[in-house]
């Protein structure tokens, strides 16, 4: 035997933190460029040949007594905690595990449109991006045919860009009523755009309309970066994946720059530490912020990158409610089988900025239309809200049943200084790292968008002839519900007022990328997962560039 | 994510208008149902012969089957006893709050107190038209005393009990919905009603 040669601790070239959306993007990106990458995730794989997809109620039930369980996707915050105030909750969702949160997304992909990327130069509210529509658009169209987004030929000044769409799933009656409804009030009514593939893709077959996509698709027919990504750059030879891996800080050398990644095991708690020449950071906004933040040494006192003091503030979600009732023009009609694409086959995009819709506040809201149709799990939501008991109660509950629908509208949260994360020093988690500390509150701009969003969404009820239930006006979902979070490391031109540059990379750390929710500037009223790719994708290649340069 | 499960902290009273507050809720009674409404696209117990309830004992079992029944009966479908909704509210109740579920047994009682007193029975052993009477008395809306309101809310925690069990079991979903329980389209065919908007359908050729 050679005598064992003791090797200095191996340096990669790249770190990819998080294996979600934006990490997944930049491992496949980086590898099959030809760049060696160790991604880390904080959770495991998830077996798709075990997700409920397919499973009825009633064998739920039965398959629960004898004690088996579906995945569990959602982390439990027993196990990982953050703090609010008392006074402000905040619903925060997180989902370790390879792919991370798009096992189970809601799969809206809208792209953000000029009129969004231009918000902040038009009114003035805080910064501007540090890009425009046209900096994006190749990149979303590189996405979209990429992961196969469905949707119409209907692309409008707040939503762009249906070149490379499949074709969209056929509404459901009720969705059809409240297209006609709106229509007659000068709001517009699209396709929904989903990353729910209608042609097969890449291989993958196409989506077969079950509606249970929110348990996992058991034959990966909606993108997710479990399937569609992290297997490409697997097959490269490039991705070293490291599971269970709890990103807790991110090393910097002596002059400032990121050398590595502390992180901990998840179940024995054993500390690591990987080294790497680059770190792209995508751990979700909220966990990525905190990483950063708990990120302090002697150059970077108030967390990496941090000297503009603007990471973890401008925290902005959206705010939504829920809008419900029966569409009596649906009474008595068939049962029908409404699963589709789980998730409304129409979409409202933003129509406030035209006439005669303009008011006095900032920015936008569209709306959503989920679960409108016969619901496949149960009666309709609101069975319990019909009067009375015996035989005429189930007559009026069938009856009843094809009409339900629902409403549901979102509008952009304005970034505020103090919406802000934090982390707390004085209180830890299982592996000794800061918990993060969540202060979000909603103001008068988001007051006065949400009486619109109402009149508008009481205005569609009133056309389409809907009788409303359990409705009351006034009534925000949780804060932090949509699970969009944005802006809190935040890109833009100015190294004083953003942390990161147009191309995702730290302006005082040139070697450090952050690629998720966290670095957009606004929030604006759409999903954000179809941005995040895009964003990811043109900020990785930009580091490939540089690779190739020589500069990184 | 948009397809959001029925979630009971979904809802924050966030007002922006002073003096909006919701009406108030009966709390027990709300958590119940949302319990059941999860629960009906989750777990109970399987349909075993040997099935014994783990909250109920023998006789607010068979006033849970009387009462279950008399909200959703058997018609020209079967009802919720033939659904096994029982087993469903007794696994529900398992899972609840130990205050809830308190309350939920109280009212069962409240229930068989008020059958002795009228009908001289309690409401397993009343006749059917006994029973809706009895039913009609406890689900009368409107202002009344507290013990009305009790009364009142666990008519309605124990009805949307009912709903959500029954119209997730296979009887309740397949045979008295109609739902076909197709799981795979080529196409989806979404509304082909021109009453509805649905374009002109083509003609085959």
């Amino acid at each position: 035997m050679s005598p064992q040669i003791k090797k200095s601790p191996e340096v990669h070239p790249v770190i990819v933190i998080g294996s979600g959306a934006s990490g997944g993007m930049a491992a496949w990106n980086l590898t099959r460029q030809g760049v060696d990458v160790v991604m880390l995730d904080a959770g495991d794989r998830f077996d798709r040949a075990e997700f409920w997809t397919h499973v009825t109620p009633w064998e739920a039930r039965e398959r629960r007594a004898r004690g088996e369980r579906p995945p569990r996707f959602f982390l439990d915050v027993e196990e990982q905690p953050y703090e609010t105030p008392p006074e402000r909750p905040f619903e925060l969702t997180r989902v370790w595990g390879v792919g991370g949160k798009t096992n189970v997304w809601g799969r809206v992909s809208l792209r953000y449109a000029q009129l969004d990327f231009k918000s902040a130069d038009r009114d003035g509210w805080e910064i501007p991006w540090p890009i425009s529509y046209d900096d994006i658009a190749p990149y979303y169209d590189r996405v979209e045919e990429l992961i196969g987004v469905c949707g119409g030929d209907d692309d409008s000044d707040s939503l762009p860009g249906s070149r490379f769409l499949q074709p969209p799933p056929a509404p459901r009656c009720g969705e059809r009523l409240l297209a006609r409804a709106a229509e007659s009030l000068g709001m517009p009514v699209v396709a929904g755009r989903r990353a729910n593939m209608t042609r097969p893709t890449r291989g993958f077959p196409p989506c077969h309309y079950c509606g249970k996509c929110g348990d996992g698709c058991d034959s990966a027919s909606f993108f997710n970066s479990a399937d569609h990504l992290i297997p490409f750059a697997l097959e490269t030879g490039r991705l070293e994946l490291r599971t269970n891996a709890v990103a807790a800080r991110i090393l910097t050398d002596d002059r400032g720059l990121a050398s590595g990644v502390q992180y901990f095991d998840r179940h024995s708690g054993e500390e690591h530490v990987v080294h790497g020449r680059t770190v792209v950071v995508g751990a979700s906004c909220v966990d990525s912020t905190r990483l950063l933040l708990n990120s302090r040494s002697d150059r970077h006192p108030g967390g990496l990158g941090n000297g503009s003091d603007v990471i973890g503030r401008y925290l902005c979600e959206q705010i939504r409610f829920h809008v419900r009732g029966w569409l009596p023009q649906l009474y008595g009609t068939p049962t029908r089988n409404d699963r589709g694409i789980g998730g409304a086959h129409i979409y409202m995009p933003r129509f406030n900025h035209r006439d005669p819709h303009r008011r006095d506040y900032l920015r936008g809201f569209g709306m959503q239309f989920w679960y409108t149709g016969c619901n496949p799990d149960g009666a309709a939501t609101g069975s319990h809200t019909i009067p009375g008991f015996g035989a005429s109660l189930k007559r009026e509950i069938k009856r009843r049943h094809p009409a339900w629908f629902e409403v549901h509208p979102y509008g952009e949260v304005l970034p505020y200084a103090h919406n802000r994360i934090t982390v707390d020093e004085s209180k830890t988690d299982r592996y000794g790292v800061p918990l993060a500390r969540i202060d979000y509150r909603i103001g008068e701009n988001e007051r006065k968008m949400a009486e619109h969003m109402a009149d508008s969404a009481e205005e569609l009820v009133k056309a389409a002839g809907g009788e409303l239930v359990d409705y009351r006006r006034g009534e925000l979902a949780a804060a932090g519900s949509a699970i969009h979070e944005h802006g809190t490391c935040r890109m833009g031109d100015d190294p004083k007022r953003s942390a990161l540059d147009a191309f995702n990379r730290m302006h005082e750390v040139k070697n450090v990328r952050v690629v998720d929710g966290s670095a957009f500037a606004t929030a604006s009223e759409k999903n954000p997962t179809l941005t995040i790719l895009a964003l990811s994708w043109r900020a990785t290649d930009h580091l490939v560039e540089e690779l190739r340069r020589g500069d990184a | 994510m948009s397809r959001v499960p029925f979630r009971r902290r979904d809802v924050i009273r966030t007002l922006w208008m002073s003096g909006a507050a919701a009406a108030a809720r009966p709390a027990w009674s709300d958590a119940l149902s949302a319990l059941a409404h999860e629960h009906a696209r989750q777990p109970a117990p399987p349909p075993a012969a040997d099935w014994t309830p783990s909250v109920l004992d023998a006789h607010q079992n068979e006033t849970v089957i009387a009462l279950t029944e008399a909200i959703i009966p058997e018609t020209d479908t079967p009802g919720a006893r033939a659904a096994l909704v029982n087993r469903f509210v007794d696994q529900v109740l398992a899972e609840a709050d130990s205050r809830e579920r308190d309350e939920f047994l109280r009212g069962l009682k409240g229930l068989d107190e008020r059958c002795r007193e009228r009908a001289g029975a309690p409401f397993a052993s009343c006749t059917a038209a006994q029973q809706t009477a009895a039913l009609a008395d406890i689900s009368a809306e409107g202002p009344g005393s507290p013990a009305d309101r009790d009364r009142a809310e666990f008519f309605q925690a124990v009805k949307a009990m009912t709903i959500a069990g029954y119209y997730s079991s296979e009887i309740g979903l397949r045979q008295e919905l109609g739902d076909d329980g197709t799981l795979a389209f080529a196409e989806f065919p979404g509304c082909e009603h021109p009453e509805h908007g649905a374009p002109p359908k083509k003609p085959t050729t």
